[in-house]
Parts: C-alpha cells; sequence; structure tokens
C-alpha cells in the first residue's frame, strides 16, 4: 500500500509509492550530449562573459585571462539588476519593489567536459569556498537579504550548457520556501527547545536506515519525506545555522562528503540530472537555535505534472530506505 | 558598405527589418534558417549577423556556437520575442540580445555599436 509521509520541517506530505519501488536501473536517464561549438565559459573566451568579479588561480594569473581554475561572473543578461534602489511601495492590496538582485555564475571548471561529480575534493572545496566568498561579498550590500545558491546539472534539471557551472542569485526578499523552512523550525523549537534538524540526525544517526555516508563533520541522508527519489540532505552534525560560519576544515569536510555523496549518487544512476540547492540562514541573520543550513539534492528522475502542482504532493516511487541502501552499497 | 545577415524563419520580420536596415545604408541578406545562415555565412562574409532563436530546425542558440565557433570576432544580435532565452547562458555568445518589438530602435542602436 502507497504510504503518506510527513516532513517535519514543513509539514509537506508526499506519497511513497512503495509498490512501485523503482530501483536505480528502473529509471531511464537521458544522456546529455555535448552539443560542441563554441563555449562562452571556456578559458580563452573570458571577453564574451562580464568581467569576473572572482577568480582562483594561478598566482600570476591575470583577471580575465585564461589561467583560472574557477571564475565567477555576473550574469550577461541578468533577470535582475544591481544597480538602483528597491523603491518598494504598495498598489492597493499588491505589493512591489524594483528588480534589484545580483545574478552571478560560478564556473567551476576551466575543462569544458568535467563534470561536478568528477572534480578532485581540492577543486570542490574552492568550489564551495567560493560560495562563501560570493555570499560574505553580497551580504556587505543592505538591499539583499538572502543569496541562493544552486546547480543545474543535465537538460531535465534545466542546465542550457554542458560546461559545468553553479549560479547564485541575491534576492531583495527572503525567499517563501526559506521562510516556511524557518518559520516550521521555529515551530518546533518552540515546542521542544531543540532545533528540529539536530534531532533528525540525531535519529538518523541511531536508527541508521537513511544514512548515505558521513564524517566528522557531516552527514548525508535520505529524508523522511523526498520528493524526489535519491533526494540527498548534507547537513552539519553541529549546529550551524549561516553557511559562511563554518571554518575551513568544515569546509574541507563538506568537499569530502559531497565529493563521495555525488560519486555514489554517479555510481548508482549514471548522469543523473539533479540540482542542488543551498539553505541557509537570511543575510547578516544572529546565530540561530532553531535552523540549520544544508544543502538539498534533488535528482530529477520525476515529472512534475497536475497533481503535484494541484496538491502540493510529491509522488516518490523510491523509499528513501531502498535509496539510502543503494547509495551506501554503491561502490566508489 | 557594411553587410547584415538576417536570420529569422518569419518573412514578415525580413520586411520589417531589412527596409529600416537598409535605411540606415546597411546591405541585408537574407537567411530563413540555421542551416541557410551557416551556408551563407562563408559565402556573404557579413559584418554582423541579426539572429533569431526559436527556429524550426537548428535553433538560433547552436547556430550562435556554430558562428562564433568559425568566427569569434563576428558580432551577433540575438533576436527573439522571448525573453526567458536569456536564462540559457549560452546566449551569452552573442554581443547582445534583443527582445523583438515594433519599434526597432533599440536593435538599430546595437546594430551600429557593433559596427561603429
Amino acid at each position: 500500500m502507497p504510504e503518506l509521509r510527513k516532513d517535519p520541517v514543513l509539514g509537506r506530505w508526499i506519497i511513497i509509492a512503495k509498490e512501485r519501488g523503482k530501483r536505480p536501473t528502473d529509471f531511464i536517464v537521458e544522456h546529455s550530449v555535448s552539443k560542441g561549438g563554441f563555449c562562452p565559459l571556456c578559458p580563452g573566451n573570458e571577453k564574451t562573459t562580464p568581467p569576473e568579479v572572482l577568480s582562483y588561480g594561478d598566482i600570476n594569473h591575470q583577471p580575465n585571462t585564461p589561467g583560472w581554475k574557477l571564475r565567477v561572473v555576473p550574469n550577461k543578461y541578468p533577470a535582475l539588476v544591481i544597480e538602483g534602489d528597491l523603491d518598494k511601495e504598495g498598489e492597493g492590496l499588491y505589493d512591489k519593489m524594483n528588480g534589484i538582485g545580483a545574478h552571478e555564475v560560478i564556473i567551476e571548471s576551466p575543462n569544458h567536459d568535467e563534470a561536478f561529480s568528477d572534480l578532485p575534493q581540492g577543486r570542490m572545496l574552492d568550489v564551495f569556498m567560493a560560495f562563501r566568498d560570493r555570499i560574505v561579498d553580497l551580504g556587505r550590500d543592505p538591499r539583499f537579504k538572502y543569496v541562493m545558491v544552486f546547480k543545474n546539472f543535465g537538460k531535465a534539471a534545466g542546465a542550457s550548457l554542458e560546461h559545468s557551472h553553479s549560479q547564485l542569485v541575491a534576492l531583495p526578499i527572503v525567499p517563501g520556501r526559506i521562510v516556511s523552512e524557518m518559520s516550521g523550525s521555529q515551530s518546533y523549537y518552540k515546542y521542544k527547545e531543540r532545533c528540529v534538524f539536530c534531532d533528525i540526525i540525531h535519529q538518523e544517526m541511531k536508527t541508521d536506515v537513511r544514512v548515505v555516508c558521513q564524517n566528522d563533520h557531516f552527514i548525508t541522508l535520505a529524508p523522511y519525506a523526498p520528493r524526489s527519489p535519491f533526494e540527498m540532505w548534507v547537513l552539519p552534525k553541529r549546529h550551524a545555522s549561516s553557511y559562511t560560519s563554518q571554518d575551513h576544515s568544515s569546509f574541507q569536510a563538506l568537499a569530502a562528503i559531497f565529493s563521495e555523496s555525488m560519486r555514489r549518487l554517479n555510481a548508482c544512476i549514471p548522469n543523473v540530472p539533479y540540482n542542488f540547492v543551498l539553505h541557509s540562514s537570511p543575510l547578516r541573520s544572529e546565530p540561530l537555535d532553531h535552523y540549520h543550513w544544508h544543502v538539498e539534492i534533488m535528482p530529477k528522475l520525476t515529472q512534475i505534472a497536475g497533481f503535484e502542482w494541484g496538491s502540493g504532493f510529491y509522488i516518490n516511487p523510491t523509499p528513501p530506505e531502498d535509496a539510502a541502501k543503494f547509495l551506501k552499497e554503491a561502490k566508489v | 558598405m557594411k553587410k547584415i545577415l538576417l536570420v529569422d524563419d518569419e518573412e514578415s520580420i525580413h520586411l520589417l527589418y531589412r527596409e529600416e536596415l537598409e535605411e540606415e545604408g546597411y546591405v541585408v541578406h537574407s537567411a530563413l534558417s540555421g542551416e541557410e545562415a551557416l551556408e551563407k555565412l562563408s559565402i556573404i562574409l557579413p559584418d554582423l549577423v541579426i539572429l533569431d532563436i526559436n527556429m524550426p530546425g537548428m535553433n538560433g542558440i547552436d547556430v550562435l556556437r556554430r558562428m562564433k565557433e568559425i568566427n569569434q570576432n563576428l558580432p551577433v544580435i540575438l533576436s527573439s520575442a522571448y525573453q526567458e532565452f536569456k536564462q540559457d547562458l549560452a546566449s551569452w555568445a552573442s554581443d547582445d540580445y534583443i527582445v523583438k518589438s515594433s519599434n526597432l530602435d533599440e536593435l538599430k542602436s546595437a546594430v551600429r555599436k557593433h559596427l561603429s
């Protein structure tokens, strides 16, 4: 019989279609084929992008020239603009403001065909450090309240260019999803005086049925009520509400666990399209006892259709206990 | 006189753009598909390309990437009725992105900028 499961943070219900019990080999993944042709993100083509706001490379590396190993550039055709004031105003019962924001692209590798999941740990660490550096920098702008960091991999997950990249958008508002997460975790904290995410980590470590992998600082688990088959959450074991508050050794451990998690996912379902999103407290907020930063990795293996849009329920054909077992046992 | 290759599957766009651009003193060559544009590229040797995105057959983004592979210095202006293709990072290979409108001032200004 199918099972309805409730996410303890958001109160969101999902349907685990247990009888379908999909295994990794049951999913058909469309292999993304490189279209070839000119790539605006490749070394040598730096002049086709706006000037970089951050780059890591050799010590003698000159900005906007080849020799970089990671590069961050503003969006050439941004949906939100960086200059101007918010000019918030009401329009009857409606609210509006100017479309102020920053949209940047993190080019994770100079190699066109190098996938994020194949990056050596040190280079993955660069990516996570770049996220931190840019969040800290954009956080100095009082107009911005939140920086959303995400990655789309594969056509089905919304990536239009095969060259490995992630993106960030600095926003003048805190996105609704984060507001709901903060409010859900605050309600739990008010009732139990404990962080819901810390409780999830403790329980999952104890039962060990949904844990994918862990190290001293981090744990990757298949959440109890996942929206997508093989969904994974990467959480710091030590309570922290802000991504940027981590020390260097934590970022190294994050790169290690992320690298392992992505290799496990890729071993189960090669070339699987996915999105990952960093969830952290809003910019400039004090450390929060009830909120816990984390990264959600969502493989794109099912279609969102009318039922999901209408009900807000997701139907997941792979129980997370099965997904965790496959991921844990994957040869990496 | 500077030569422009206009690539769009809609003939009405050719009529409208050609008239306005010829008035500005440019020679306008037409291609009704991406494939035709790539064939004409080496024959016409345009100074600038105006390229639609949503076309049957090869789409404008793929044509753009092929054109830039052949000649990175050739200015290409993407011209689309859709804003959302701006989110396609492959569109960054272009030198400008103009949303189609009945007022061609923005397009003409971009053409002037890249041909000056």
